[in-house]
C-alpha cells in the first residue's frame, strides 16, 4: 500500500483550483450532502458530502476503516444515515431500501463476495434480470409463450454478460466452486446483468494476482466506454485508481479529507498523511 | 448409441432451457411415462399397487412441495404433517358439504385453504431463521394437528373421529371410497403428480426459483438485487403447503380411504424430511427417488428375510429400518447434501464418458 503515498515527481498545480473541473455541462448523477452515519460511538460517516457526475468513474478511497464501505452501504439503502441525504437523478431521499435502490439502477458488488454459492453462474447472473422480468406465477408455472419468450430474452442479455466478462466454460458451474478471482467477475456479472445507471464496485481486484487485476481493469473501463455505466469504486491499488478513475474521494476516519482528480489528491498532504499514518502502524 | 451430449449443439436458448436436454434423456423418460401408465396398472398386483406405488406417488408430491420449501428457499420446516390434514380434512369437509363438485377442484381447494394456512405459519421466518424457525413449525404440526382432533366440526361430529373417503366419480368411473380400484386410484394419482411436479420444474427454473435460492444462499446479497426476501419466502411457504395439502388429501382419498389425525402426526414430517434430504435437497428427481428410498425399504426389509427362508421379528426390522435412515441422513447431510439425485447424476456422467473414461 506503500505505492500510494508517493506525493509523484510530477508538478502537481496546487492552485489549479482544486484539481476539479468546474464545469456546469456535466450532469450530476448522484449528490450526497452531508451525510453521517455512526454505529453506537463508532462515527463512520461524519457529515461526508461529494457529487458523481454521469458517466464518470469515481474512485473512493481511504486508509482501512475510513468507512468506504458504509458510504456504498448508504447509496444503495443498505445502511440508513442518521442526518444528511442522498439525491438521486433529481430526486432527494432520506430513506431508501435497497430493493428500490435496485428497481431506480443501483447495482453493486460486495468486498467479500456475496453471490449464491449453490446456483450456477448463468443463474447467479439471471438473478441480475430478476427485477426486468414481469410474468407473475401462473405464467411462470406454465413456462410456455410469453413465460418461456421472457425467458429466452432475458437469458440471451445474460449470455452477453457471459460473453464480455469471458467466462463462457463456467457457465453451468456451481460458483461456490470456482476460483476467488472468478467469483468477483461473476458478482460483476450479475450487477451488469441489471444494466445498472449506477454501478457501485467495492474492492473488485482485491486479493487477485496480476494478470486477473489486468482483466478487471479492461472489464470496468469497457463497461464505462460501452455501455456509459457511471462507476462509483473502492480500490487499495493506487496505481489501478490513477488509472481508471477521473475523480478521487478521499476519506480518513469517516470524514472527506479531499476529492479531485487523482493527481491532485496524489499530491494533497492531508492524503499523504492520512495514509502515511496507516503505514506506520 | 452411446449417451453423449457430444454432437447435440443446442442451436437456441429454447433449446438449452428444456428440462432433458439431452435426446437420450428424453427416450428414458418416455419409458418411464410407458411403464408408469401403461405397464404398471396393466401388469402390477393390487399389493403392489397399494403398498408401493401409490403411496410413493403421495409422497413423492409431499416431497417435492417440502423441497420447494427447505431445498429451494432454505426455510427449515417440521409443519409438513400438519398441511398435509388441513389439506386431507379441507377435502372431505368440502366434499361432504359439495358433493356434486367435481373431487379434483377439491382437492385443488383443499390445497389453496392448506397454502393460505402455510402462508400464516410462515409470518414467523420474517424474524427467525434455521433452527428457530424450525421450531415455529413444529409448533404449527403439534396446533393443526390438535385442532382437527379437538373440533369435531371438521369430522362432522362424528362417534368415531376419523373421516372416510366417500366414493366420488370422474368421468363415470369411481375414484375414490371403498369401491374404486386400485388402479383407477392409481392412474389418478399419476396424473395429478404428473402434473404438479412439472409445475414445480417450471416454478424452480425460473425467476421464482431462482429468487427462491438466492433468498436461501444470501438473503442479503439477494435484497441488493431486488428480491423481497420476506414475500419470497411466503410464497415458499405458501406453494409448499399447497402441495402438502393436496398430498394429504391424496393419502386419504386415493390410499388409506380412512384416517385419523395420527395419520398426520410428527413421524409424517420427519418421513417427508428424510426422503428429501436423502433424495436430494433442492431437486426435484430427488423427491420422487428420495419417496421411493423411504417407501420401498421398509417393504424390502420386511419381504427379503422370507425369500431366503429367514425369519426376522417385526421389531428387529423396524430397528434396521431406524438405524438405515439414522445412518443415511447423517450420510448424505454431510458427504451429499444433493442426495440420490447427484449420485444419479454422477452415475450419468460416468456413463457419458464410457467406454473411455479418458
Ligand atoms: N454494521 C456495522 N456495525 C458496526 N460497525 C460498523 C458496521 N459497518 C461498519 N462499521 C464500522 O464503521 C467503520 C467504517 O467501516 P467501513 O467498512 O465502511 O470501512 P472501509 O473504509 O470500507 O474499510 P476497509 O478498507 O477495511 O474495507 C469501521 O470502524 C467499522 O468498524
Ligand atoms: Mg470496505
Amino acid at each position: 500500500m506503500n505505492e500510494i503515498v508517493a506525493p509523484s515527481n510530477k508538478e502537481t498545480n496546487a492552485n489549479e483550483s482544486s484539481g476539479l473541473h468546474k464545469d456546469a455541462s456535466f450532469e450530476t448523477l448522484l449528490e450526497v450532502e452531508k451525510i453521517s452515519l455512526s454505529f453506537g460511538g463508532v462515527h463512520a460517516l461524519d457529515e461526508v458530502t461529494f457529487d458523481i457526475r454521469k458517466g464518470e468513474i469515481r474512485a473512493i478511497i481511504g486508509p482501512n476503516g475510513a468507512g468506504k464501505s458504509s458510504m456504498l452501504n448508504v447509496i444503495n439503502g443498505f445502511y440508513q444515515p442518521q442526518q444528511g441525504f442522498i439525491k438521486y437523478k433529481g430526486n432527494e431521499r432520506k430513506k431508501m431500501s435497497p430493493q428500490i435502490a435496485a428497481s431506480q439502477g443501483i447495482a453493486r458488488t460486495f468486498q467479500n463476495i456475496a453471490l449464491f454459492r449453490g446456483m450456477s453462474t448463468l443463474d447467479n447472473i439471471m438473478t441480475g434480470r430478476n427485477l426486468k422480468m414481469r410474468r407473475g406465477i401462473f405464467w411462470q408455472m406454465i413456462h410456455w409463450g410469453p413465460a418461456r419468450n421472457e425467458e429466452i430474452h432475458h437469458r440471451e442479455i445474460a449470455e452477453h454478460v457471459i460473453d464480455f466478462l469471458e467466462i463462457e466454460p463456467i457457465r453451468k458451474t456451481p460458483v461456490g466452486r470456482l476460483p476467488y478471482g472468478l467469483q468477483k467477475r461473476v458478482e460483476l456479472g450479475r450487477a451488469l446483468a441489471a444494466q445498472p445507471d449506477l454501478l457501485l464496485l467495492d474492492e473488485p481486484m482485491a486479493g487477485m494476482n496480476v494478470e486477473e487485476k489486468e482483466d478487471m481493469c479492461r472489464f470496468i473501463i469497457d463497461v464505462n466506454e460501452e455501455f456509459g455505466t457511471t462507476i462509483a469504486l473502492i480500490e487499495h491499488d493506487m496505481g489501478v485508481v490513477m488509472d481508471l478513475s477521473d475523480r478521487v474521494v478521499v476519506l480518513n476516519y469517516g470524514k472527506k479529507i479531499a476529492d479531485g482528480t487523482p493527481d491532485f489528491v496524489r499530491a494533497d498532504q492531508g492524503v499523504v498523511d492520512a495514509y502515511l499514518g496507516v503505514s506506520e502502524k | 448409441m452411446f449417451y453423449r451430449e457430444t454432437g447435440q449443439f443446442k442451436s437456441s436458448y429454447k433449446a438449452d432451457q428444456a428440462i432433458f436436454p439431452i435426446t437420450q434423456d428424453r427416450w428414458f423418460i418416455l419409458f418411464i411415462f410407458i411403464i408408469a401408465f401403461l405397464v404398471i396398472p396393466l401388469t402390477a398386483s393390487e399389493y403392489l399397487l397399494q403398498a408401493v406405488m401409490i403411496p410413493l406417488l403421495i409422497f413423492s408430491l409431499a416431497a417435492i412441495g417440502l423441497n420447494l420449501l427447505v431445498g429451494y428457499a432454505g426455510q427449515l420446516s417440521l409443519g409438513t404433517g400438519g398441511f398435509m390434514a388441513v389439506g386431507a380434512y379441507m377435502t372431505y369437509k368440502l366434499t361432504t358439504a359439495f358433493p356434486e363438485v367435481n373431487i379434483i377442484v377439491i382437492f385443488i381447494l383443499a390445497g389453496l385453504i392448506s397454502a393460505s394456512v402455510g402462508f400464516l405459519f410462515g409470518i414467523p421466518s420474517l424474524r427467525i431463521k434455521g433452527f428457530y424457525l424450525a421450531v415455529a413449525t413444529l409448533a404449527s404440526q403439534f396446533f393443526l394437528v390438535w385442532m382437527f382432533n379437538k373440533v369435531s366440526w371438521f369430522y362432522n361430529h362424528n362417534s368415531s373421529g376419523t373421516i372416510t373417503a366417500p366414493p366420488r366419480e370422474l368421468f363415470g368411473v369411481t375414484v375414490t371410497g371403498p369401491t374404486a380400484t386400485a388402479e383407477t386410484r392409481y392412474i389418478v394419482a399419476l396424473a395429478i403428480v404428473c402434473v404438479f411436479a412439472l409445475i414445480a420444474k417450471n416454478l424452480v427454473r425460473g425467476r421464482l426459483g431462482r429468487s427462491w435460492m438466492a433468498v436461501r444462499d444470501m438473503d442479503i446479497a439477494a435484497e441488493i438485487i431486488g428480491i423481497r426476501p420476506f414475500q419470497t419466502k411466503l410464497i415458499a411457504f405458501s406453494i409448499s403447503s399447497f402441495y402438502c395439502g393436496v398430498a394429504g388429501a391424496l393419502m386419504v382419498f386415493l390410499w388409506l380411504g380412512s384416517a385419523e389425525t395420527e395419520a398426520f402426526s410428527i413421524n409424517e414430517s420427519f418421513y417427508v424430511l428424510f426422503m428429501i434430504i436423502i433424495g436430494g435437497l433442492g431437486s426435484i428427481l430427488g423427491s420422487f427417488l428420495g419417496a421411493a428410498f423411504i417407501v420401498c425399504v421398509p417393504i424390502l426389509l420386511t419381504n427379503a428375510p422370507q425369500l431366503f427362508g429367514l425369519s426376522m421379528p417385526i421389531d428387529l426390522q423396524k430397528h434396521i429400518e431406524i438405524m438405515l435412515f439414522g445412518f443415511l441422513i447423517v450420510f448424505f447431510l454431510i458427504v451429499e447434501p444433493h442426495g440420490l439425485a447427484r449420485l444419479w447424476q454422477i452415475a450419468k456422467e460416468k456413463l457419458r464418458l464410457w467406454p473411455f473414461p479418458y
